[in-house]
């Protein structure tokens, strides 16, 4: 069984400071790899409005962290992010198989672009005298 | 209220153009009633863009699908395809999970 790729996009509560949202960030990630998971990237969005209110916040500080690991790895780390103080609300999506399938259609479209850039084989002269009327 | 016919109407003087439903008029013009639509083919922004992966964290591309008070609308209104509708549709109940999209705007 492969790995699986999972995004964590999680709203870190806004009154944290920059260094503690790091440090819940770097916690986090801790309870990723220590669940056999590598870490892909990670991305501070900074704070943001919420589109509702969580928790009685109006904005939130999210931070985006990819992991790529065994499925199991997202139950532990979902358990854990839930016992943690200052995560108002995160969600995991798994996206590997999503980006698998775009990533072949780019490369069909790449391959149909190239067919058509070629160009055409000459044809044998024979109906070339004669005009096809539509 | 009469038929404007030659010159009193004054701003009537177009019959049978595209505002045929100024009441009276009725009757004046053979095809009073036709209207024509032009209706521009729509093509689904998801295709003509090449977007093969609908992103949930991409809000500004959602929100240009999802009108102020947050709801999903029908693929008639934007013109995407069943496939790319069904990803948006995917994408915007994701989006609305993690706070970047509204539920419902008061």
């Amino acid at each position: 069984m492969s790995d699986r790729v999972y995004e964590i996009l999680f709203i870190a509560d806004p009154n944290l400071g920059e260094p503690e949202v790091d440090a819940l960030t770097e916690h986090i990630q801790g309870f990723a790899e220590k669940e056999g998971g590598r870490i892909q990237k990670v991305e501070k969005w900074g704070k943001k409005r919420l589109a509702y209110n969580i928790r009685k916040h109006q904005e939130g500080y999210y931070v985006l962290v990819v992991v790529e690991g065994k499925a199991s790895l997202v139950k532990e780390v979902e358990r854990r992010i839930r016992v943690t103080d200052g995560v108002v609300k995160f969600i995991t999506v798994r996206v590997d198989e999503e980006l698998r399938k775009a990533e072949s259609r780019r490369a069909q479209r790449a391959r149909v672009e190239a067919k058509r850039k070629r160009p055409p084989i000459p044809r044998p002269s024979a109906a070339e005298g004669e005009e096809v009327p539509l | 209220m009469s038929f404007g016919g030659g010159g009193g109407g004054g701003r009537g003087g177009r019959g049978g153009g595209r505002d045929a439903k100024g009441g009276g008029a009725r009757g004046g013009q053979k095809d009073a009633g036709k209207r024509y639509f032009f209706r521009r083919r729509k093509v689904c922004k998801f295709c003509a863009d090449k977007i093969d992966y609908v992103d949930y964290k991409d809000v500004k591309l959602l929100s240009s699908f999802v009108p102020e008070r947050g709801k999903v609308l029908p693929r008639r209104m934007f013109g995407t395809c069943a496939e790319h509708q069904r990803k948006l549709t995917l994408a915007i109940k994701r989006a609305r999970n993690i706070a970047l999209l509204p539920f419902a705007a008061d």
